[in-house]
């Protein structure tokens, strides 16, 4: 029976043509090579489409990304064949798949959002039927449109992988593709709709004056708790949520949820410990611009605007990813030589100096090169765009080009793949309870909490001794 | 054998030690930083009290806060041209425009055409110009005339900002006498909130009556602004002002914010003036940084009188193409806890926002609509207002 991509990535052997660094180093400059190249042809408001408006740009950005992981995680390559998958090379699958997930992006946005949802559903999301109303410029009909798009594409870019890394593909993981495909985009979709209602619907119902008291609910729920009748309060969390998904799938390789043996609650303590680790994040995040910045002041604008503190939380979430990708796509998920636990520890550390850098370097340096202005808060400035347009690249050239060329696809065979199961079985053996290791469990979980207060008396003190902005 | 197990004992603390560091780290995180026990961390705000004097009223004529006639066109502009991230000296506005079309301008070509007859000619450097520029029927231009009295009886006028088109500035001039005034110097400086197209690209034709008028600037213009400065014939003297506070006579300070602003534009200076037995007053162009920036930083920054924020008058840059945000009815929930007593809004803040406000029911200080000002829920074209005298 044919399998197409399920299992692919697990099945395939990536093989280094050189030694480390120099596979790394190559794909790194290959990659941001064709994210400049790219930027400038589709972003850059000095390029040639020029669609960072920014929500157009950001709004395909996004959905690219979902697109992304619908070929590959919910429909596992179908309907390509896995010998296509195998024996393909890579720059004519990365072609190919590629331009089919940018044809199903475009059909999505235009048929479905535009033309379906716009014409028959919810008005917002067309930008024809938003210039209807009174004082509506053509330029903000198509950015309220995107950022509807936008806001729903937060939402199912958290859920499409969460479902098959938290929740394992239930219950339809032994379903034959395209059916499991369907039914978990069935779902997730379905969950996107519902989330998207009780988080971004109120966003769009008080973006229109007079308030649409009588379809949305105004002022939102959430006004008093998150200081803002904004939607960002979401885009906030949801925002971490994606990052923690990613980050549970790559450097944790799904850890601790996977210690836990029982398969439902497995499942279930994975999909909420992910959110409420999320949670956590979206808080922190908050607070550490507290910290350096001040109080936010509600009613203001820019860096000191809840809604805008909480965007950039999102932002702010989004330069840990990069990092974490990197060390899982490129680094072959280094270190491995310590238990799970500690690989897992120091893979976050790394993550979180690097995240750290990016971010200094990005405000420091990006509007040299990428056409944006300097600064934090720029109602331009969206720094989501860049890093997840980068993500995207990585990913296509991850799942769809074996990483070429800088490793070689060789598929496992039968044996290689029985001893990564018994490898991994020996590693989660390995982290099993008993006393040195309750020992350890409350000295590191008294550790994480000084830890943090002492994260919080530096934050400020170095917010202030380094200059991000010239 | 004990060695071995001495090691299997530091790995096992290791292995725990890492999950519990992951987890506590985690757990702090979750549980400290939106709690209301974080606030603990916060310094509270210490008033640096700085003392700029008091003046006894100050008055403003609006010039023009109509910086453009048709959002539309506008916005089809700034879309055509790839966004509100497009530099601003890029759009083929006039008047740089050099005929080649929407977003491929420059500075220096579009100066070059008019360059020769700056400032005394700009009704002829204008006629060029618009045969060259992408809707040059579209510019308008912001600026306004503020008059002040210090304590003592000395008066004091000046000028925000020098509008657009010189065409409609050159109008609105001689519709306020404002020509007559520059050529009897009796305006001491211009002062430029902001580098952008509607309130700086008209500075000619101030210059054309008073080429010698004092310039004040935030100190974070592009080398294009700098420039333009000199081709538009100035002569005076040119004072950058750089982030924070700077008092000019007593009871009036202006202060820089170091912000990016669209289109390619960093930093906005706006004006403070404390009116005896009043409060504050707050003069702004667009004040990018918001109202309630602005009135924040008062407080940390300023003694005023009676400690109270009195009044407004300016753009508050809440919808300037007529879009809406969620962020902005943060604004109209928040602005009456600052309990201003006279609101005279305009320009950029948005005719959809004056009308937000006035609901909410604040003291929001209507105009006449005339002069192509196009409604008068705020204070329009030719309108004026007073902060400690009746106009």
């Amino acid at each position: 029976m044919e399998r197409y991509g399920v299992g692919y990535l697990e099945e395939r052997k990536l093989v280094k043509r050189w030694p480390q660094p120099m596979p790394a180093i190559v794909a790194l400059v290959l990659t941001l090579a064709v994210f400049y190249v790219t930027w400038w042809i589709f972003q850059d408001s000095r390029g040639w489409m020029r669609m960072y408006t920014p929500y157009v740009g950001y709004m395909y950005t996004r959905w690219w990304l979902i697109m992304l992981i619908w070929m590959v995680y919910i429909f596992n390559y179908w309907p390509f064949k896995r010998s296509w998958l195998e024996n393909s090379h890579p720059l004519y699958k990365g072609a190919i798949l590629t331009a089919i997930s940018v044809g199903i992006l475009v059909i999505l946005i235009k048929g479905f959002f535009e033309g379906l949802l716009g014409n028959l559903g919810l008005a917002y999301f067309n930008p024809g039927r938003l210039l209807e109303l009174p004082g509506v410029t053509e330029f903000f009909a198509i950015e309220y449109a995107a950022l509807a798009c936008l806001m729903f594409a937060a939402i199912a870019s958290w859920l499409s992988p969460a479902w098959v890394v938290a929740c394992e593909e239930a219950p339809w993981q032994n379903m034959s593709q395209p059916a499991k495909g369907i039914s978990i985009l069935v779902m997730t979709f379905f969950l996107s709709t519902m989330i998207y209602f009780m988080t971004m619907h109120s966003h769009m119902g008080i973006l229109y004056y007079p308030w649409q008291y009588f379809t949305s609910i105004a002022p939102p729920y959430w006004e008093r708790f998150a200081d803002t009748v904004s939607g960002n309060f979401h885009v906030s969390w949801i925002m971490c949520a994606t990052v923690t998904v990613w980050i549970v799938e790559t450097i944790w390789e799904r850890f601790p949820f996977k210690l836990i043996k029982t398969t439902w609650l497995r499942r279930v303590t994975a999909f909420f410990g992910i959110i409420a680790i999320a949670w956590a994040l979206h808080f922190f995040l908050y607070f550490a611009q507290e910290l350096t910045w001040g109080q936010a002041i509600r009613g203001t604008r820019r860096d000191f605007a809840p809604d805008w503190r909480w965007l950039h939380v999102g932002e702010m979430a989004v330069f840990f990813l990069v990092p974490a990708l990197f060390i899982t796509f490129y680094c072959g998920n280094w270190p491995k030589r310590f238990s799970l636990p500690t690989n897992v520890l120091v893979r976050t550390l790394i993550t979180a100096v690097a995240a750290i850098l990016l971010y200094y370097f990005y405000y420091a340096t990006s509007h040299y090169f990428l056409g944006t202005q300097k600064g934090f808060s720029h109602p331009q400035q969206f720094p989501m765009i860049p890093t997840i347009w980068l993500i995207n690249i990585w990913l296509a050239h991850h799942w769809f080009m074996d990483n070429w060329p800088g490793w070689k696809m060789v598929p496992k065979t039968a044996d290689e793949i029985a001893a990564d199961h018994a490898e991994e079985e020996a590693r989660l053996a390995e982290v099993r309870w008993n006393p040195t290791l309750g020992w350890g469990l409350g000295v590191g979980a008294v550790c994480g909490v000084v830890i943090y207060f002492i994260i919080l008396a530096v934050l400020p003190w170095a917010y202030e001794s380094i200059t991000i902005i010239h | 054998m004990s060695e071995n197990k001495s090691t299997i004992n530091r790995r096992e603390f290791f292995k725990g030690a890492a999950m519990g560091a992951l987890g506590g780290s985690v757990l702090a995180m979750g549980v400290y930083s939106y709690s209301p026990w974080r606030k603990a961390q916060f310094s509270p705000v210490k008033r640096k009290m700085a003392d700029i004097g008091a003046c006894k009223y100050v008055k403003i004529t609006n010039i023009s806060e109509t910086s453009w006639f048709n959002n539309a066109d506008l916005m089809n502009d700034i879309k055509g041209a790839g966004g509100l991230l497009v530099d601003q000296y890029l759009y083929n506005w006039p008047p740089f425009g050099d005929g080649t079309g929407l977003g491929k301008g420059s500075y220096e070509k579009g100066i070059a055409k008019i360059k020769h007859l700056l400032p005394n000619d700009v009704d002829e450097a204008w006629d060029i110009t618009e045969k060259l520029s992408v809707h040059p029927e579209n510019a308008g231009g912001y600026a306004c005339l503020i008059e002040m009295e210090e304590m003592n009886g000395k008066q004091h006028k000046y000028l925000l900002d020098s509008g657009w088109s010189y065409k409609w500035t050159h109008e609105c001039f001689k519709r306020e006498g404002i020509d007559e005034m520059l050529k009897n110097r009796e305006i001491e400086a211009l002062f430029i909130s902001h580098e952008h197209f509607d309130h700086y690209w008209g500075i000619p034709v101030t210059f054309k009556y008073d080429p010698n008028i004092p310039v004040y600037i935030p100190d974070t213009f592009y080398p294009e602004g700098l420039q333009y400065l000199k081709d538009s014939g100035h002569t005076g003297e040119v004072i950058k002002v750089k982030p924070g506070l700077k008092p000019i006579v007593p009871g009036f300070a202006t202060y820089v914010f170091a912000i990016p602003i669209i289109c390619r534009v960093y930093g906005e200076q706006s004006m403070y003036f404390n009116i005896k037995d009043r409060g504050l007053v707050s003069v702004t162009g667009c004040c990018h940084q918001s109202i309630i920036q602005f009135a924040e930083t008062a407080y940390q920054e300023i003694k005023y009188e009676n400690d109270e924020l009195y009044g407004v008058y300016g753009g508050l840059h809440v919808s300037p193409f007529e879009d809406w945000d969620p962020k902005y009815d943060d604004l109209v929930l928040s602005l009456g806890k600052y309990d201003f007593k006279k609101i005279g809004c305009n320009h950029c803040t948005g005719i959809v926002c004056a009308k937000k406000f006035a609901a909410a029911g604040y003291p929001i200080v209507k105009g006449t609509a005339r002069y192509r000002s196009k409604e008068d829920v705020y204070l329009g074209n030719g309108d004026r207002i007073g902060f400690g005298i009746d106009v």
